[in-house]
């Protein structure tokens, strides 16, 4: 059985903008599902149609294999952290956490024992009588994820929850959200523009760009083994070339006639390797680039190198070492086994 | 306590709704009915009243008056007192609007710039005008000036005018003022500007919609108010407004109501109008990054 | 330099908030005397309770007191029992929002006297709306609805007069309330009563007192709607003081309730105030 589970799901908006076409994703029950995408490509309106904000234009939303498409979201067994936390500012914390549980009429005591384990699990005892308007950003996120957890939802939702945070709280606040999921067991459905993020929490990624599904996997399988150009691009970086088919083995690029151990997809447009991909030190075996250095960056652990050739303007590569020993131009090998071949455009 | 300016002005744009269009558009059709009724319906019963033929007149059960002219309008222009109160009317209103501005933008800038302990007490204070009954103020206060020995009725309705408008100039001008960028100031003195042209270059963009705002609202009101302009003018300086209330009251004469009421609102509501598009157009000029 | 930036301060609040302190607590401080047998036009000044006993012990001074009170109170909960629901409607943009926000608050500019007028047309004994009863044959004969004894004719212009307002002020604090809020609320298992009582209420409960509290002290004086459609049998505060100065020049009686109309509007909107927090706040405690 699925936790939650999109079938065909569009989403025309009243001024004709179609914010998702046809969108099927299955999420089973504990996983940590992450939907990823740059700002309109209708990854919040997906959450909120999960979360019943939204009614989808058609299609069906399913949540432990019954039909909830027209619950509302005070129906549905869904909790969400807002973007802005979103915290009643007339309630204290505590209030704020038990205003669920009061709702559906939770008794008194088991409302208390909620209470008191997430007050000590997301360690804001001493604040509980504070209103919001008194505690730190990190803090506030942390009540409200409480306040989604009190009420002992089955799935939770969250919709870029960090995004208001410094670099160094978001990762700690990031390693408190899986904490607090192994240990309650909810569903997660997360969604973020931020691909480490992405990377970092998921058991799997749902990449997403103008309102379709561009990919679904796991971290590795999505940023090892992108589909699509977009996909590439989005996570991490990626140098997109163009090719032609020789043969199965071999093809020809802007960089040279290169040797590749996968099929070519017939449906491919371009092929895709990442910076960290070249091997340097290496000079014979075949896919041997050798090109003029264009700029370099240093970026402490590698330095950026920029090459560009004919066709192929500003590839990046990551010279494992101090900008100071890369001479003028940079000599060195792709691997066969690391050049993927991706559908779709270039941004 | 809720600031009046504030509440109605800084409306954020959001987003259109996306959900319940059909119920929308039927409970606006409905409301739509319904206020057609509440506005239209009254109002052109007052333009009917106005031109009614006083040879026919329009007694019960006609639906419309039998026949129409414009005899009214003449005959209460030339046999009443209506033409020198439109002319008091209008002489006091701008008067008021202008002494109030001078006499609101001290405080105004004062409430905008400085930090001081009461201020909050200080602002709440500038709103008690707004909350004596009227005719209270208008009957002391003319006892008031009474025992003071001030005997010219339009100074009178004057002082007392300005001080019951005050609140609203406060208030915008406090806004306009608080509009005023500090970083544009610094940056004219540094470019070496006089204190005149600091004022023209930093100062006067952000107040002008505010002024005019003020100017205006004060105007109006001044137009409209009864309480003090009756008791303190009478019986030998009339206002728009005690026209009016003499055909209401103990001689009422419906016509005559009609062409007076309609002499008093719609000026107002075409300066309102005006002010509205004025404020429109003024806030893409309120360029800038906050903070 | 302390000493010099308090007196520029001084300076500056003098012409606004130092004439308006000097004008209303003049106008309050004869209004006070004048009822204890000061400032007076003829006659000697001496210190007397008489006009108060006199006033305070006559029939009409309490029917005018509890007559204006009932007014005040039903135009001022009216009005925002009212304006709350379309408050909350109007809380974000659709087409054709905007006019009708602005249609609603088209009386804001209508002066008092003149919409007392615009109605006696409408609601006259021959007028629109008895005609259109008698046509459609609910009645048969017209009904009295200017100068009626239930004052039904004042509550109306009251309403038709400050609904408008209450709009203007909850319109305001309702939309300050931001959409996550609203939709926290629903995720977390609140309907739309149990939002409005639990979060937008106590949202905007300053914006509603400031309402109420206006409202309350606009109507308790009102003199314009009273005297056009108001009951003939009892007079409202503001219209039984200006009999009171107009006959006979009782000037020292109509002082007596001038002040008492000011402690009516300043407690009466007070309690009403404070009342609506408690009713709004109870919302919080289950």
């Amino acid at each position: 059985m699925t936790a939650l589970r999109s079938i065909d799901v569009s989403k025309v908006f009243e001024d004709g903008f179609t914010a998702l076409a046809d969108i099927n994703l299955s999420v089973d029950p504990g996983e940590f599902v992450t939907l990823l995408g740059p700002s309109g490509c209708g990854k919040t309106t997906l959450l909120k149609i999960f979360a019943g904000f939204y009614a989808p234009t058609t299609g069906r939303v399913e949540q432990n294999g019954a039909d909830v498409t027209s619950a509302p979201p005070e129906k549905r067994d869904t909790a969400m952290c807002f973007q802005s936390y979103a915290l009643f500012p007339h309630l204290t914390v505590a209030e704020n956490i038990e205003f669920g549980p009061k709702q559906n009429r939770v008794d008194r005591d088991e409302r208390l024992d909620r209470l008191n384990e997430l007050l000590r699990q997301v360690d804001l005892e001493r604040h509980r009588e504070k209103l919001p308007n008194k505690l730190s950003g990190g803090q506030q996120q942390r009540v409200a994820l409480a306040r989604a957890l009190a009420m002992r939802p089955s799935v939770v939702l969250f919709d870029e929850p960090l995004s208001n945070l410094d670099a160094k709280l978001r990762e700690q606040v990031r390693r408190e959200i899986r904490g607090l999921q192994r240990k309650f067991g909810f569903t997660a459905i997360y969604v973020t523009h931020d691909q480490s993020e992405a990377l970092a929490m998921s058991d799997r990624v749902v990449v997403m760009s103008g309102g379709k599904v561009e990919q679904i996997g796991a971290p590795e399988e999505v940023y090892q083994r992108p589909e699509t150009a977009f996909v590439a691009d989005f996570i991490g970086s990626a140098n997109l070339l163009p090719f032609d088919r020789v043969d199965d083995h071999v093809v020809e690029t802007p960089l040279g006639r290169l040797t590749v151990s996968n099929r070519p997809d017939p449906n491919a447009r371009f092929i895709c390797w990442r910076p960290e991909d070249a091997e340097f030190g290496v000079s014979e075996g075949g896919n041997i680039v050798t090109s003029d250095i264009s700029e370099r960056a240093y970026q402490g652990a590698y330095t950026d190198l920029h090459i560009s050739v004919a066709g192929a303007p500003d590839q990046r590569l990551h010279w494992p070492g101090g900008a100071s020993c890369v001479g003028q131009s940079a000599t060195f090998r792709l691997p066969p086994e690391r050049i993927r071949f991706v559908r779709g455009e270039i941004a | 306590m809720v600031s009046l300016a504030d509440s109605g002005a800084t409306v954020a744009p959001k987003k259109p709704t996306r959900r319940a269009g059909a119920l929308n558009r039927f409970l606006m059709i409905v409301l739509m009915t319904i206020v057609a009724i509440w506005l239209i319906v009254p109002f052109s019963m007052a333009v009917l009243w106005s031109l009614v033929d006083p040879e026919t007149g329009w007694n019960y059960p006609d639906l419309l008056p039998p026949s129409l002219t414009h005899l009214r309008w003449v005959e209460v222009w030339t046999t009443t007192a209506l033409p020198q109160a439109i002319a008091n009317s209008y002489m006091l209103a701008p008067t008021v609007a202008v002494v109030t501005l001078i006499l609101a933008s001290p405080t105004a800038y004062c409430f905008a710039r400085y930090d001081f302990a009461g201020k909050g007490l200080a602002q709440l204070a500038t709103l008690l005008p707004l909350v004596v009954p009227g005719f209270v103020l208008a009957i002391f206060f003319s006892s008031l000036i009474f025992s003071l020995g001030i005997y010219s009725r339009f100074l009178s309705i004057l002082m007392a005018h300005c001080v019951l408008f005050l609140p609203y100039a406060i208030r915008i001008m406090t806004v306009s003022f608080g509009q005023v960028r500090q970083d544009l100031i610094d940056a004219a003195r540094d470019l070496g500007a006089s204190p005149l042209a600091v004022f023209r270059a930093a100062y006067m963009p952000a107040l002008l919609p505010g002024i005019l705002a003020s100017l205006i609202i004060v105007f109006i009101q001044s137009i409209e108010e009864f309480a003090i302009a009756f008791i303190v003018g009478a019986p030998n300086f009339t206002t728009i407004p005690s026209i009016l209330y003499s055909y209401l009251g103990y001689n009422f004469i419906r016509p005559n109501a009609a062409v007076v009421s309609l002499i008093l609102v719609v000026p107002n509501v075409l300066l309102m109008l005006g002010l509205e598009r004025l404020l429109k157009s003024a806030n893409p000029a309120q360029t800038g990054v906050k903070g | 330099m302390r000493w010099r930036r308090t007196l520029l301060i001084l300076a500056l609040l003098t012409p606004g908030l130092g004439v308006i302190l000097l004008m209303i607590g003049s106008v309050f401080y004869v209004a006070v005397m004048q009822s204890f047998g000061y400032y007076n036009l003829v006659g000697e000044d001496s210190f007397s309770l008489e006009h108060w006993e006199k006033v305070l012990g006559s029939k009409q001074f309490s029917r005018s007191l509890s007559y204006s009170a009932y007014i005040a109170v039903v135009a001022a909960i009216g009005s925002v029992i009212l304006a709350y629901p379309i408050a909350i409607w109007l809380r974000r943009p659709f087409r054709g929002s905007l006019a009708i926000s602005a249609v609603l608050k088209a009386p804001l500019f209508v002066p008092g006297l003149v919409a007392s007028f615009l109605f006696l047309n409408v609601i006259a004994f021959h007028g629109v709306v008895n005609q259109f009863l008698m046509w459609i044959g609910i009645t048969d004969e017209p009904i009295r609805m200017q100068n009626d004894r239930g004052a039904w004719g004042v509550v109306f212009l009251q309403l038709w007069k400050n609904m408008p307002f209450a709009l203007l002020l909850l319109t305001g604090a309702v939309q300050s309330i931001s959409d996550e809020v609203l939709d926290a609320a629903r995720d977390l298992g609140a309907g739309s009563f149990a939002r409005f009582r639990k979060v937008i209420a106590p949202l905007t409960v300053q914006a509603m007192q400031a309402a109420l509290i206006i409202i309350f002290i606009g109507a308790a004086g009102d003199f314009a709607f009273q005297v056009t459609a108001g009951p003939t049998n009892v007079q409202s505060m503001a219209q039984y003081m200006v009999f009171l100065k107009d006959s006979f020049g009782r000037w020292n009686q109509a002082a007596v309730v001038g002040v008492s109309l000011m402690i009516l509007a300043l407690f009466g909107s007070l309690i009403l105030a404070f009342i609506s927090s408690v009713v709004l706040k109870s919302g919080n405690k289950w």
